[in-house]
């Protein structure tokens, strides 16, 4: 089995940056080998990835739901707990309880997106990973692992597409 | 069909220099005028970390009166006791809770501008989204500290908390009370999560261009962000849903607060109208103060006339004027719907609003809201003008606190006992009220030094989306979706 190599090539802008990842693809990368970290939010689209998963929606909905439960709890489970009449109000008014239910599930909902982006980008961590600072100052930088006997075809290619720079991939600490 | 040619675009840099009308539209739109990011980085890490010594000396006048009047003044009122402000029968309610639903009011600013203008896409708010969401988090710090000066005994504050006593008994979460604490908490959580996450990619700019201590704290802040595909993806995905979200819990929050009011059975206050009414209000207060922030900043901040420009003050004024007037719509379908009916005690609560002792305070209410933003915000000069859209926003909300001080403490001198109707005096109500305003103008002045004001990504996101091209003889500008 060939070593693997990790590397990191910076260019200037999205265009080029995009046409590298296709560039790397025909050099026999695997979407799943290559990784762009920018700046500024450059979509799929804009670079002809593959969608990205996200499981925040669906830990939002999970959060919705369990926000809703605690609303249920607190709205007709106390009352139920210790009843109290109070000014020969029903004990379980409709109403007021719409109240209860909808801040819990909207508190339950946007705590869940919240730590929903924590758990998908495994937030927070502070270990060495590969990056450059001038990622920050606008520049584009592909994030790449090859086979060592590719690995010269697919930086000829990236610095004829005009990458900055192509190093190896350090981890350091941010 | 006509010819529709890209002129430039900004982000490619490539401009028809001559062109005066292209030169106008740069010097007019901060998306239209891009800069390279490590330039616009730069601007706002030196914005962030030049301190002059008249904002020292500010900062240092500041803390002074915040350990004085809030610090010194409540530690004495928890000693002495509540008797020691001025509440008493028939005024239980007075100014603490007045400020209370003043700063709730002004923390309504920071979400409906950021929210509301991102579902939106509405492309002026790019540049200070993040200066009016710092309002909304230090407007409901202050209001949470003026609930706890209402309290008085504020070391059983926690008996508020969702949870059963000794005897197994819960709180009644039925109860108008009981719904401010889950809303307020409910909006101070979400506002300050929406005030971080977009906040995390400039966070990791700071990290990257900072030295000792200030380095350390980035990069704590900035949780190991590096702008891949999948935190950004993460990233937009939560803005997405926090923009949609957090709306109906601001409306949520300040109608909640309006039926802490409405639901008892008193004159002026026993309204249907009141809660979009307080909404309103909030609004009309917010908008407010985020013009006036907005003028500080660019006035006193280095670069800040690049990043925050009169299109912005333009844009607001519109708002503004909107906002104004549909705060009189309210206001007079309250007026009208209680004058109209006829019960003697709101007809004497009406009449002492107008012609009482403090009666200027309702004419100063409807000339500062009503008269002078609409004599002045028609007019596109006054609108782009920092300075005169400052002077209407502090109108706006000197007129907002008094409407809520008309609200509570004068509309509860007159109710159904005559014999209990009595004036007003706040005692320690005063300095604590001045220590909070102190308090939140400390941590708004520590915060334009800590994290960056301007969120560059989002601005240079922008700055990508836009073009300018030709439609027969016109230079239009075109807004590409790039979400």
């Amino acid at each position: 089995m060939s070593e693997i190599v990790s590397l990191l090539a910076v260019f200037p802008d999205i265009d080029p940056a995009a046409q590298a990842v296709d560039e790397l693809r025909r050099c026999g990368l695997e979407d799943g080998d290559i990784n762009v970290i920018s700046g500024i939010p450059v979509t799929e689209a804009m670079l002809g990835r593959p969608r990205q998963w996200s499981n925040v929606p669906r830990l939002a909905l999970g959060g919705a739901v369990a926000g809703f439960l605690i609303g249920m709890f607190f709205a007709f489970g106390t009352p139920t707990l210790y009843p109290i009449y109070v000014g020969g109000q029903p004990l379980y008014p409709g109403a007021p309880s719409v109240v209860v239910l909808f801040e819990m599930t909207m508190l339950g909902m946007l705590v869940a997106t919240f730590l929903g982006v924590f758990l998908d980008s495994r937030f927070p961590s502070y270990r060495p990973k590969e990056y450059v600072p001038q990622i920050s100052d606008g520049k584009v930088a592909i994030l790449f692992r090859c086979p060592i006997e590719k690995q010269e075809r697919a930086i000829q290619a990236l610095f004829a597409l005009g990458a900055e720079s192509i190093q190896p991939a350090e981890a350091q600490v941010l | 069909m006509s010819e529709q040619k890209t002129l430039y675009s900004p982000s490619s840099s490539v401009a028809h220099s001559g062109d005066d009308e292209l030169e106008h539209l740069r010097r007019e739109h901060l998306m239209l005028d891009p800069r390279p990011r490590g330039e616009m980085n730069a601007m706002v890490m030196e914005a962030m970390l030049t301190t002059s010594w008249k904002f020292k000396l500010v900062f240092a006048f500041m803390a002074l009166v915040v350990i004085v009047c809030l610090f010194g003044v409540w530690g004495y009122l928890i000693a002495e006791g509540i008797g020691v402000a001025g509440l008493t029968n028939p005024v239980y309610w007075g100014i603490f809770l007045v400020n209370t639903v003043f700063w709730i009011g002004i923390s309504h600013a920071g979400t409906f501008v950021s929210a509301l203008l991102r579902v939106f896409k509405a492309e002026f708010r790019r540049p200070f989204t993040r200066a009016a969401e710092l309002l909304t988090t230090f407007g409901l710090v202050q209001a949470g500290l003026s609930i706890f000066f209402h309290m008085g005994r504020v070391w059983v504050s926690y008996w508020l908390f969702p949870y059963p006593n000794e005897r197994q008994l819960w709180p009644n979460f039925h109860s108008a009370l009981s719904w401010d604490f889950l809303a307020i908490n409910t909006y101070l959580l979400a506002s300050t999560m929406y005030l971080f996450l977009p906040l995390i990619p400039d966070l990791a700019m700071a990290r990257d261009r900072s030295t000792g201590w200030r380095k350390v704290f980035y990069r704590i802040l900035s949780l190991g962000f590096r702008g891949t595909e999948g935190e950004w993806t993460h990233l937009r995905i939560a803005m997405n849903i926090f923009a949609f979200a957090i709306l109906p819990v601001m409306f949520s929050v300040h109608t909640i607060v309006s039926w802490d009011f409405a639901t008892a059975m008193r004159p002026g206050w026993n309204s249907t109208i009141f809660g979009p009414y307080f909404v309103i209000g909030a609004l009309q207060s917010g908008l407010a103060a985020v013009a006036m922030v907005l003028v500080i900043v660019r006035s006193t901040m280095k670069h800040m006339t690049y990043f925050i420009r009169e299109e912005v003050f333009d844009a607001l004024g519109k708002l503004m004027l909107v906002i104004s007037m549909a705060w009189a719509y309210f206001f007079f379908n309250d007026y009208m719907v209680q004058w109209y009916g006829g019960d003697q005690f709101t007809e004497k609560l009406l009449h002492f609003h107008e012609a009482g002792p403090l009666g200027w305070m309702w004419f100063a209410m409807l000339i500062f809201n009503v008269a002078i933003p609409w004599l002045t915000l028609w007019n596109r000069k006054i609108r782009r003008n920092p300075w005169a859209l400052f002077a209407i926003g502090l109108g706006v909300n000197v007129a907002m606190w008094l409407e809520r001080y008309i609200i509570i403490p004068l509309s509860l001198t007159i109710n159904f006992m005559p014999f209990t109707w009595r004036m007003y005096v706040p005692g320690v109500e005063v300095p604590l009220g001045i220590g909070t305003l102190a308090f939140f103008i400390l941590l708004y002045m520590a915060a334009s030094k800590l994290i960056p004001l301007v969120p560059v990504w989002e601005v240079q996101e922008g700055q990508l989306a836009h073009t300018v091209r030709r439609v027969g003889k016109e230079v239009v500008v075109s807004v590409a979706e790039m979400e």
